[in-house]
């Protein structure tokens, strides 16, 4: 029996199935392909406007990604994290306005984000569930009140312009190049949080979240591995939001605020938490779905339809949409399980 | 990876929940490299002594020695890394995932590369990785759980569930292992198999070894040593001839507590 069945019987994405060894070189290629086909629909298929909203999705996915690892993996529930895509955001704004480009702006939006996540992470170490989300929402609004009162270096509440990046032949003013640009971080950003799955470090962290005490038992740093996924999250939010003001070009409090915050998380339980597909399926979610209620001439119907979503997502299926096609799948491969395990 | 088993000493061990003194004056030798049976009524500060040992419970006085090392003051996780590892009476496992990352958990205790290095998949990380991974299928195969490594915790019956975990425990071959109950669930069969794959871990990995138990054939055929202890205090202690031979054990053991424990 092949790697390919045995792996695809494990529980969820975060690390059961990865645990052994990364997918055969056949599933590695069927995987490629599908994700470059999907990946050349929109610049090949839609109009300008879809291709930029299919460059915000891709953008979004890095933060869902990097929200997936401290709340889908760690289980610790963070309300801060459009604020550090937010940080990275504003990071990008401030390093570009002194005439700096991509590479100086994506090192000191790494550092900057580092930095804060230590802020908010160390003094909350004790603290979990609703308790931590109190916290980081506070950090969260703390932010937005520095850039409301800074509005000579933010821009405050009217927000700023951000300078398009511009790489080789590529500028993200241009939306096919600006999905182009998203893409490389994305797929590095997936490939590594695909890969934690297979290490002690991913381990970690579903002990922390399932089970302090046995992880403890063996030896796991508990705390320690509680910043490190903070610290992760945040460089990838920080990373989403370089993307995002490049993307849009223009960026504003709003953007990062609690809702915002919320809808990441949102993000995450639906399309499945500790599981990269789904956070590739949650951040097409939040990009996607109110265009979708936009073009249909019921903005406001959006978070009502959306709330609702949820509400059913956490009750009947806690995996989100990736648990419910594991689910199905399981059950059909189940009934030929018997005879695989004797061949 | 494994140190020659260390002799483990607790000296006027007392533990308190309150005005409850959940361990009096404990004061045991377990001696170095044998399979020790911890027995005693229900109450009798099994499941404490162990805790107290492993670091997951506040020590009121006394003091825990492995080896030469005082370990009083290290926490849980330190003492884990020592090489105490323990397993719990209530199984703690990752329900939602496979047998086998459950397993890996274990391997916590052999040196991992840095966070960075996995994270980004070094050599290191690689090199890492085959061993956990190669230590992890060599337990699971003599734990009988081979076919099950790809499947989810919670879809297993409760007795593979509880050899999970001693799986967990056994995977980084621990110097000091305490197990509490690790037959409890399993038919007569099971304990018998249990026993004998402990027996052989042990001569394979050389280890201090102690098992919480109350099935007296089950202690008999696996261990070399007992100690029983009653009402939170140090009773007896010897060869299992000794102590299932000695008066005061079979009335705090066997005329109390027969019928409740089993």
């Amino acid at each position: 029996m092949t790697s390919t069945t045995t792996r695809s019987r494990t529980g969820t994405g975060a690390g059961a199935g990865a645990a052994t060894r990364g997918p055969g070189l056949g599933r590695k290629l069927t995987r490629l392909t599908v994700f470059a086909v999907i990946a050349a629909v929109p610049p090949l298929l839609f109009d300008s406007y879809w291709v930029f909203l299919a460059a915000q999705v891709v953008a979004f996915a890095i933060a869902t990604l990097g929200l997936d690892i401290l709340y889908g993996r760690t289980g610790q529930l963070s309300l801060a994290h459009a604020s550090f895509m937010g940080v990275g955001a504003y990071t990008t704004y401030t390093v570009s306005s002194y005439g700096y480009g991509p590479a100086v702006q994506l090192a000191a939006v790494v550092v900057v984000a580092v930095v804060a996540a230590l802020v908010v992470a160390v003094p909350t170490l004790r603290l979990s569930g609703l308790r931590l989300a109190l916290v980081t929402l506070a950090f969260g609004e703390l932010l937005a009140w520095v850039i409301r009162n800074t509005t000579d270096l933010t821009g405050g509440t009217q927000g700023a312009s951000v300078d398009p990046i511009v790489i080789g032949l590529l500028d993200s003013s241009e939306p096919v190049d600006a999905y182009l640009i998203a893409l490389v971080p994305a797929v590095i950003a997936t490939v590594l949080a695909a890969h934690l799955g297979r290490t002690q470090l991913g381990r970690r962290m579903l002990a922390v979240r399932d089970t302090e005490l046995a992880a403890e038992s063996v030896g796991v740093a508990v705390a320690r591995t509680k910043i490190t996924a903070f610290l992760l999250s945040a460089v990838y939010a920080g990373v989403a939001g370089w993307l995002y003001a490049a993307i849009t070009g223009f960026i504003a409090p709003p953007d990062f605020d609690l809702f915002a915050s919320v809808y990441l998380f949102v993000a995450v339980v639906i399309g499945g938490a500790g599981s990269v597909l789904g956070a590739w399926l949650g951040a097409a979610y939040i990009v996607l779905v109110p265009e979708l209620f936009t073009l249909a001439g019921q903005p406001n119907l959006y978070p009502i339809v959306g709330g609702a979503l949820l509400a059913i997502v956490a009750l009947v299926v806690p995996d989100g949409i990736v648990g419910l096609g594991r689910g199905i799948g399981r059950r059909v491969r189940r009934a030929r399980d018997g005879q695989e395990e004797t061949a | 990876m494994t140190t020659a088993a260390p002799a483990v000493r607790t000296e006027g061990l007392t533990v308190r929940y309150g005005a409850f003194r959940a361990l009096r004056d404990v004061t045991v030798n377990l001696p170095p490299g044998e399979i020790i049976g911890l027995i005693g009524p229900n109450g009798a500060g099994k499941t404490t002594l162990l805790n107290a040992i492993s670091g997951f419970t506040p020590i009121a006085e006394g003091s825990v020695h492995v080896g030469d090392r005082d370990l009083t003051a290290l926490g849980a996780r330190r003492r884990a890394l020592a090489g105490v590892v323990r397993g719990f009476q209530t199984v703690r496992l990752l329900e939602r995932e496979s047998v086998l990352t459950n397993v890996l958990i274990g391997t916590e205790r052999l040196p991992q590369p840095s966070a960075l290095a996995q994270f980004f998949g070094l050599p290191s990380q690689r090199r890492a990785h085959r061993r956990d991974t190669a230590a992890a299928a060599e337990v699971l195969d003599l734990l009988g759980l081979a076919g099950q490594s790809h499947r989810r915790v919670d879809e297993l019956p409760f007795a593979s569930r509880r050899l999970v975990e001693v799986a967990r425990v056994l995977v980084s071959s621990p110097s000091v292992i305490l197990l509490d109950e690790p037959a409890a669930g399993l038919d007569q069969e099971g304990r018998q198999e249990l026993a004998s794959v402990l027996t052989r871990i042990h001569r394979n990995h050389p280890s201090t070894m102690v098992v919480v138990e109350h099935d007296v054939d089950l202690v008999k055929t696996l261990c070399s040593y007992v100690i029983a202890l009653d009402s939170g205090a140090f009773l007896r202690d010897g060869t299992p001839a000794e102590v299932f031979g000695d008066r005061q054990v079979q009335l705090a053991y066997f005329g109390r507590a027969a019928g409740a424990d089993a």
